[in-house]
């Protein structure tokens, strides 16, 4: 499948700003199933310096500054992605042995992050699907069909400071946060799993036309399944495992290390943001 | 039974017995009214008195003394744990070999939230990660020292020794010379060195900095004394910009780039933009400048990983495998993923700051809970049990525990360790980081020692100087807005004061007595609302409108203390204790009328001190300058208050009575109160130091002497518009303006134009050189 993904973002701020300094990931990962065709980043004003680097996850980070004094900022991503369909996954491998043994790569995303808690709370809320013995893939969906089910999406519940522990009581949130939960959950039993950010493509009610821009950037997780799956991706937001119409940009140990936009500006009084994401089937 | 370093079974140890005769000699009552000396010079070395002790720890005039061949083994020890805590951040942040060959576990490097991802993978230009290292030791019951903390990223005390140095060799100047002991000036000759050979341009003349977290930080007043005593600018976050991957110092002069920075943030909190987020302490951008390799910074960042207390015990093994040698120091016994025996501690893995944990103690069921489910965060100790040492106190020699912390730095030759050092000490044997006494380490040298100073000695003649353009801008920012809000504080109770007395003459009057005070107060910002209480009563707890400038004075203040002098710290003091004064009814004119009083004096004496007690550098002028476009201000709301009431009689008598000019009117005009000759008076009377003629001739003066960018041609901004003040308020003629019957709409038209140009200075004097940077952020939110 051959994707056209915009993503623009725009700020308007109250004030002058002077200056602005940001980081962006918003490049694709071109690996594995996932083929970045093309890809450009647009800034206006035009950044006084823009540098391209690999962050610690191998992710492109984007880093720009811009000098001009400006009100408005507006960031435009644009890429074609091509996936290939991921085909079927199984794997007998128990869980216990994922949490005995995984590469040192995959060390990292077992333990708590700035985002992501341990909590025996959380622990024993996911050893109700990760029964002794039970494959690590099959807990794992249960585990992303459970949250699925009993958490509700609401985007007026949380924002991107609520605590996991505070979605996990309230049993609402959006993608960012049911991604989290589950990464807290796994990772209170020791399992590597880490977040992914990206986009989804989504299809409009039958009979309905597709609307330009009402596309949103979306947030998955990717658990370690043993050295004969990997990485596995789960999206407890719409309880499946992501094929051909998930595209990863980033992952990290949570949203902290792969924000779309982080930007710090001097000045600028209250900002404003919209983001218009757009994936577009070619 | 702790160790006692003083004493054996038998006496005096030797190497305290030469320090145990002189104190002997010496007396308790000579001792004590020298202690008395010295705790004055210690007093007026620094800016710590300003706020109070701004010390973390009470210097104890006894010193700690460390026999030769005892130092000597010592310092082999903190030299190879130096390198040895290099060579493991190297490792971590680069190949990783000690992970993959499992030496140590995983957890302690990729759990730790001191590894910071933006620095994996990057090696310092100059290719060691630490310069400074600084160890502290306590020596157990048996008599052997080991490791207790290893500080790693900006160690702190180094300023501390020093200033202790200074004041315990005065102190004992005979001991401190018969006993042959180590002098430390040679280390921080060294340290320069060290600092400027790292300096990636500029080699021959670098500009070094140290970045403070500033004055809210516990030992802002160390980290003060510390940077004069190197010479290096004391830098806040704020004072430094980052463009194209190069720092810079924000100067009234510019913009001065910066090749070394020396910090005394932490790791995380120094780039809001790639670590924490929400610091307020740290320079956007400063780790990619870092990494970029256009500023070194020492120590590097990142370093904080080796301060965990895990690697007391995981160390010995990475040594071996790093630098194929074993441990010539021991460490505090330290376990990790294991269960705490009985009488064991457990203590954060990751952080040395956070206090260990006894069993039974608050916090102890919460750290077994937390352990079962985060294992690798937590280790287990034996509690310390540290030898004790003589110290002074009001009441005789106590013997109090003692904790040792070495200096060590990396410069050409290799590492070395700072021959001399602090120690502390406190009740609380278990945890030496509370409170306590500090004292000042000897360290015995076999041989005689040579005399060097950074100091200038009293006799040499040092280079004579004046200005100061170097200041940074925040500096300046902090002096001007200290300028605006003492002067609209007392501007302010002025108001108040004259309306209050103006009541007290008519006992029972309505509001409309004095309604032409009422519109002053509204007009620059503290409206009343009638309540229907006596007007008095209602003046009387309005006072309490005065507090935002009250508190905006303070935090001012605070934010410039180490340029301030300890006599206008005190008339700081004063201000703030009269606005907190408020004793029984707040609503008791006369009480009111009595504490305004005291404010108005207290002010003036802050004025005094700027006026008196400054010396005419670009600070000064920041400061007068706020005060002046504050007052001018002020003015122009009186005399548009007075015009809304069409400069009636009882308007010009306010007008004159709040700015004080009342008997200069009546010594010029008798009685006779007409409205061109009291607007002449606080407008365009250039003799008048309350006009707002006055201020501007000032404004002018001060704008040409600012700093500026060299070979302009045209005026600045502020300029400009300080000559179109001039200008209007030159031409104006308050006698053709206010002729009777003349049209009042002119002389307000006139008013609003001269007020808003005041504004229009202040806003083009900060743009040129203030530009107030409050960083804030923005994060796009994955929705779905």
């Amino acid at each position: 499948m051959r994707y056209r993904v915009r993503h623009v973002t725009t700020y308007r701020y109250s004030d002058q700003v002077a200056v602005s300094h940001n980081l962006a990931h918003l490049a694709p990962r071109d690996e594995g199933r996932c083929r970045r065709l093309a890809w450009s980043l647009v800034v206006q004003p035009m950044p006084h310096s823009h540098r391209r680097e690999t962050d610690a996850y191998g992710n492109q980070v984007d880093r720009f500054t811009v000098t001009d004094p400006h009100r408005t900022l507006t960031v435009s991503a644009e890429s074609t992605i091509e996936i290939q369909p991921r085909g079927f996954l199984s794997t007998a491998t128990p869980w216990e042995t994922v949490v005995d043994g995984a590469p040192l790569g995959c060390e990292e995303f077992r333990y708590e992050s700035p985002l992501v808690p341990r909590h025996p709370d959380l622990a024993a809320y996911a050893l109700l699907d990760f029964t002794p013995g039970r494959s690590v893939l099959d807990s794992a969906l249960g585990l992303c069909g459970r949250i699925h089910g009993e958490f509700a999406y609401d985007p007026a519940a949380t924002t991107i400071h609520t605590p996991v522990m505070s979605v996990f009581h309230d049993r609402r949130g959006v993608c960012q946060d049911f991604a989290q939960l589950m990464l807290g959950a796994l990772r209170s039993l020791h399992l590597p799993a880490r977040y992914v950010s990206g986009y989804l493509e989504t299809l409009p009610p039958p009979g309905s036309e597709r609307l330009v821009g009402a596309d949103a950037s979306h947030a998955w997780v990717q658990l370690w399944c043993g050295d004969d799956l990997g990485w596995v991706d789960i999206d407890p937001t719409n309880d499946c495992i992501p094929d051909e119409r998930h595209i990863p940009v980033a992952y990290g140990r949570d949203f902290g290390d792969v924000s779309p936009i982080l930007g710090m500006v001097l000045g600028g009084g209250t900002a404003d943001v919209a983001v218009s994401v757009d994936v577009q089937r070619l | 039974m702790p160790w006692d370093e003083s004493h054996d079974g038998g006496g005096p140890r030797p190497a305290w017995r030469g320090l145990l005769r002189h104190l002997e000699q010496l007396g308790a009552a000579d001792l004590r009214s020298r202690w008395d000396r010295g705790r004055r010079l210690l007093r007026e070395s620094g800016p710590a008195e300003a706020g109070g002790d701004g010390r973390p720890w009470r210097l104890d005039p006894l010193p700690f003394v460390v026999p030769p061949d005892e130092w000597e083994r010592l310092e082999r020890g903190v030299i190879q744990r130096a390198a040895a805590l290099d060579a493991l951040l190297g490792d971590c942040y680069g190949p990783q070999r000690l992970l993959r060959d499992g030496l140590i576990p995983p957890a302690a490097v990729l759990a730790n939230p001191q590894y910071l991802r933006p620095c994996r993978g990057w090696m310092p230009a100059c290719q060691q990660r630490l310069t400074l290292y600084a160890c502290e030791l306590v020596r157990g019951t048996d008599g052997s020292w080991q490791v207790v903390a290893d500080l790693a990223q900006a160690p702190p005390g180094l300023g501390l020794a020093v200033e202790h140095r200074v004041v315990i060799s005065r102190l004992l100047p005979e001991a401190f010379r018969e006993l042959r002991v180590q002098r430390l000036a040679p280390f921080f000759a060294r340290l320069r060195q060290a600092l400027a050979a790292q300096a990636p341009r500029h080699k021959d003349n670098p500009r070094i900095v140290l970045l403070t977290p500033g004055s809210a930080s516990a030992s802002y007043a160390e980290q003060a004394y510390l940077a004069r005593y190197l010479g290096y600018t004391l830098a806040q976050g704020d004072d430094l910009t980052v463009r194209d991957d190069r720092v810079f110092l924000k100067t009234l002069g510019g913009l001065h780039p910066v090749d070394v920075v020396l910090r005394r943030v932490a790791d995380d909190w120094c780039d809001p933009l790639e670590l924490r987020n929400d610091s307020l302490l740290g320079v956007l951008g400063l780790a990619a400048a870092a990494r970029s390799g256009h500023v070194a910074m020492a120590n590097s960042l990142g370093s904080g990983l080796a301060e965990s207390p895990l690697w007391l015990g995981l160390l010995p093994a990475a040594m071996r495998h790093l630098l194929g040698e074993e441990p010539k120091l021991t460490a505090q016994p330290t376990r990790w993923r294991v269960e705490p025996g009985p009488g064991q501690m457990l203590r954060p893995a990751f952080s040395y700051r956070e206090r260990p944990l006894a069993e039974g103690e608050a916090g102890w069921d919460a750290a077994l809970a937390d352990r079962r489910i985060r294992p690798h965060a937590w280790v287990v100790q034996d509690p310390l049990d540290p030898s004790v040492a003589p110290c002074w106190d009001e009441a005789g020699i106590l013997r109090r525990p003692q904790v040792l912390r070495l200096f060590a730095l990396r410069g050409e030759h290799g590492w070395e360790v700072m021959p001399g050092g602090l120690t502390r000490g406190s009740g609380d044997a278990a945890w030496l980081e509370v409170a306590g006494t500090s004292k000042d380490a000897w360290i015995l040298s076999r041989g005689p020692v040579a005399d060097v100073s950074l100091l200038p000695s009293d006799g040499a003649a040092v280079e004579l100087r004046r200005g100061g353009i170097d200041i940074p801008s925040r500096v300046a920012d902090g002096l001007f807005w200290l300028g605006r809000y003492a002067e609209r504080l007392e501007d302010g109770a002025r108001l108040f004061r004259s309306a209050l007395v103006r009541l007290a003459d008519e006992p029972g009057g309505a509001r409309g007595a004095v309604a032409p005070y009422l519109e002053m107060l509204a007009r620059v910002g503290m409206p009343i609302e009638d309540d229907g209480s006596p007007p008095e009563r209602q003046l009387s707890v309005a006072i309490g409108l005065l507090a935002p400038a009250a508190t905006g004075l303070a935090r001012n203040a605070g934010a410039v203390r180490d340029r301030l002098s300890a006599d206008t710290w005190r008339a700081i003091g004063a201000i703030e204790r009269t606005m907190a004064a408020e004793r029984g009814d707040a609503s008791d004119p006369a009480a009111a009328v009595e504490r305004l009083d005291r404010l108005v004096m207290a002010c003036a004496a802050l004025a005094g001190m700027g006026q008196e007690n400054t010396t005419r550098g670009p600070g000064w002028r920041f400061l007068d300058l706020g005060r002046r476009i504050e007052r001018a201000s002020h003015s122009l709301d009186l005399l548009l208050a007075a015009a809304d009431h069409r400069f009636e009689r009882s308007a010009l008598e306010a007008l004159l009575a709040v700015a004080d000019s009342s008997i200069t009117y009546r010594a010029r005009y008798l009685a006779t109160l007409q409205a061109h000759a009291a607007v002449d008076l606080l407008l365009t009377d250039d003799t008048n130091p309350r006009s707002v003629g006055f201020q501007t001739e000032i404004i002018a003066a001060h704008l040409a002497h600012l700093p500026h960018e060299q070979e302009r041609a045209l005026p600045t901004p502020a300029e400009r518009v300080a000559t179109r003040l001039l200008a209007a308020i030159r031409l104006a003629d308050p006698a053709v303006l206010l002729a009777p019957g003349a049209d009042q709409e002119p002389v307000q038209e006139l008013l609003t134009q001269l007020a808003d140009d005041m504004t229009a200075l202040a806003d083009a004097l900060s743009t040129a050189y203030l530009i107030h940077v409050a960083p804030s952020r923005s994060l796009a939110r994955g929705s779905l």
